[in-house]
């Protein structure tokens, strides 16, 4: 029973991340149609921000994060507009080949900085005590704490941006239908620009979630959680937000009980294997749907 | 008010819209009339920036806007009703509502009043996810939408269209009633005899050329409108 609570609280911990990763791989689709499959790698440009602020120049960790989080947002802002903006409207594979090139062309030019060896996570800042619960012999470590914490938070702040303020509901005007949120007067290439944006700030902050609980990183660190996260926003319904947050959730979970319970050698094929047959009984995913137009 | 002179339109290698030219001065219904894939529906896109036309130009207010982005047109006072309503079938009532008004924060308050006021069904149903609405209550939220931001020129493309006959009379008072408000119209409308019967002017669209216009009382005389579009 211990055992089953301690690997459930893990998962939930593993699963905001890919949660919160999940969120900039769902939004982007919705909005942009596309798949940015270079976006686990903004979670290893974080993890270096992060590493380059606080172990080479220095600075507070609470900076570390901020510069983390600035420097993903524009970048993510920067990537499209250099890269997927010029192939607007061109067929779907040339822009999903485009991102994949971006991905590597990301790796390259952190292994060319910060060179292969891994470098351990300089995030003594954020170093938050475990709690013990009573006499259960349940121990919470303070890293999921955080990230459980932060990660309640950021939804909860997503959501509200989503449904109350004039951008979000513009985002889900264009995300339905882009030429009748053009003949409202939105500027689209603007919200995707914003949607760029705050996907890869959240995966900034996975990037801090994923430095605490793995402690290093190398030039390939976004790979795997990106792979996984895109899994979660596909299993949720790819374009749905809280889609995306159960789907991190639901394979955080996943990964944590086959390791636990199964082999830790089997995980990634049973969360892929659970991906496949979710495709097959349910292709939009848990929560995606499509409401049809009356006539 | 509008001018559209010599416009032609291409989807990729298809030519749709052929030289086309029309005007609609302010205070004026013009309606376009013509048959399923005459190229309605794209002029009426190249007016409101959604597609552009290859050469030719459309003037609006003496600005040539053939260039400009399409959610510039709507902040110049061109708002479009599309065919086929285009409501965000997820998003409520009021939010479609309050999207109408996005170039005219302003006003929203005032505006949701109007709009209310004018369609007592949609302020029963604000809180309603546009996709439980039925077609013709779409098609009032299509139109109040398009009133939020407090257009100088509506361009409406077919609100007639799959709509009960008790219904279809209810759309073309209301567009009586937003001309009355002082809103210029361009009219696209399958259902050419009630066009034209509210129209001062309007155009027949043939195979992407205008082929005919006239005042919409001559045009309803005309016998070859009468064969092609007025069963009889
Ligand atoms: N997206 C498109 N791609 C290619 N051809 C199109 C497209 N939309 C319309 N057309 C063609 O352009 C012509 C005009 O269509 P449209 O403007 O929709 O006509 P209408 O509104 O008068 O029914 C038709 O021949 C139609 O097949
Ligand atoms: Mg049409």
């Amino acid at each position: 029973m211990t055992l089953l609570i301690q690997t459930l609280i893990q998962g939930i911990s593993l699963g905001s991340i890919y949660a919160l990763i999940a969120l900039g791989y769902t939004m982007v689709y919705g909005i942009a149609k596309m798949l940015n499959f270079a976006h686990g790698d903004i979670i290893m440009v974080g993890a270096y921000t992060i590493y380059s602020t606080i172990a080479l120049a220095h600075f507070p960790g609470w900076l570390g994060v901020l510069s983390a989080v600035v420097f993903c947002g524009v970048l993510g802002v920067v990537i499209e507009f250099l890269a997927y903006k010029p192939l607007r409207g061109a067929p779907s594979l040339n822009v999903l080949i485009t991102a994949i090139g971006v991905s590597y062309l990301l790796q390259n030019i952190a292994l060319l900085i910060f060179e292969g060896k891994q470098k351990a996570m300089p995030l003594g800042d954020f170093d938050f005590p475990d709690l013990k619960v009573g006499n259960t012999g349940i121990t919470v470590t303070g890293e999921v704490i955080f990230t459980i914490t932060l990660t309640v938070v950021l939804m909860i702040a997503l959501t509200l941006f989503i449904n109350k303020t004039k951008m979000g509901k513009a985002m889900r005007a264009v995300s339905e239908d882009k030429d009748a949120a053009r003949l409202m007067g939105i500027n689209v290439n603007r919200t995707i620009s914003v949607t760029f944006a705050i996907g890869s700030i959240l995966a900034a902050f996975a990037s801090l979630c994923y430095g605490m609980s793995y402690a290093y990183i190398k030039p390939t660190t976004g790979s795997m959680p990106g792979i996984k996260a895109f899994t979660a926003a596909v299993f949720g319904g790819i374009g749905s937000i809280p889609g995306a947050m159960l789907g991190g959730f639901v394979i955080g979970i996943l990964e944590k009980l086959s390791s636990a319970y199964i082999s830790t050698q089997f995980t990634d094929a049973i969360v892929f294997g659970v991906l496949i047959v979710m495709l097959v009984v349910r292709p939009t995913g848990l929560l995606g749907k499509k409401i049809r137009e009356k006539v | 008010m509008l001018k559209v002179e010599n416009l032609n339109v291409y989807y990729g290698n298809i030519h749709a819209i052929h030289d086309v030219s029309f005007e609609v001065k302010e205070g004026e219904i013009v309606s376009l009339i013509g048959a399923n894939g005459a190229g309605k529906t794209t002029t009426m896109h190249t007016v409101s920036g959604l597609l552009r036309s290859r050469t030719g130009s459309v003037t609006f207010m003496g600005k040539n806007i053939s260039h400009t982005e399409a959610h510039k047109i709507v902040n110049m006072g061109i708002a479009q009703v599309p065919e086929g309503r285009h409501v965000f079938l997820q998003m409520t009532v009021e939010e479609n509502l309050q999207m109408g008004a996005y170039t005219t924060p302003k006003t929203l308050k005032e505006d949701l009043e109007k709009v209310y006021a004018l369609f007592p069904r949609l302020l029963e149903r604000r809180k309603q996810v546009a996709g439980t609405l039925s077609g013709g209550e779409q098609q009032m939220l299509a139109m109040g939408r398009a009133m939020m931001s407090r257009p100088k020129l509506i361009l409406l493309d077919e609100p007639s269209m799959g709509l009960a006959p008790i219904l279809v009379d209810q759309v073309f008072s209301i567009i009586k009633e937003l001309h009355a408000a002082g809103i210029t119209v361009l009219l696209v409308e399958q259902n050419a005899g009630k066009a034209l019967a509210i129209s001062d002017r309007a155009y027949v669209l043939e195979t992407g050329r205008i082929v005919l216009a006239g005042t919409g009382a001559e045009l309803a005389a005309s016998p070859e409108i009468k064969k092609a579009y007025l069963g009889g």
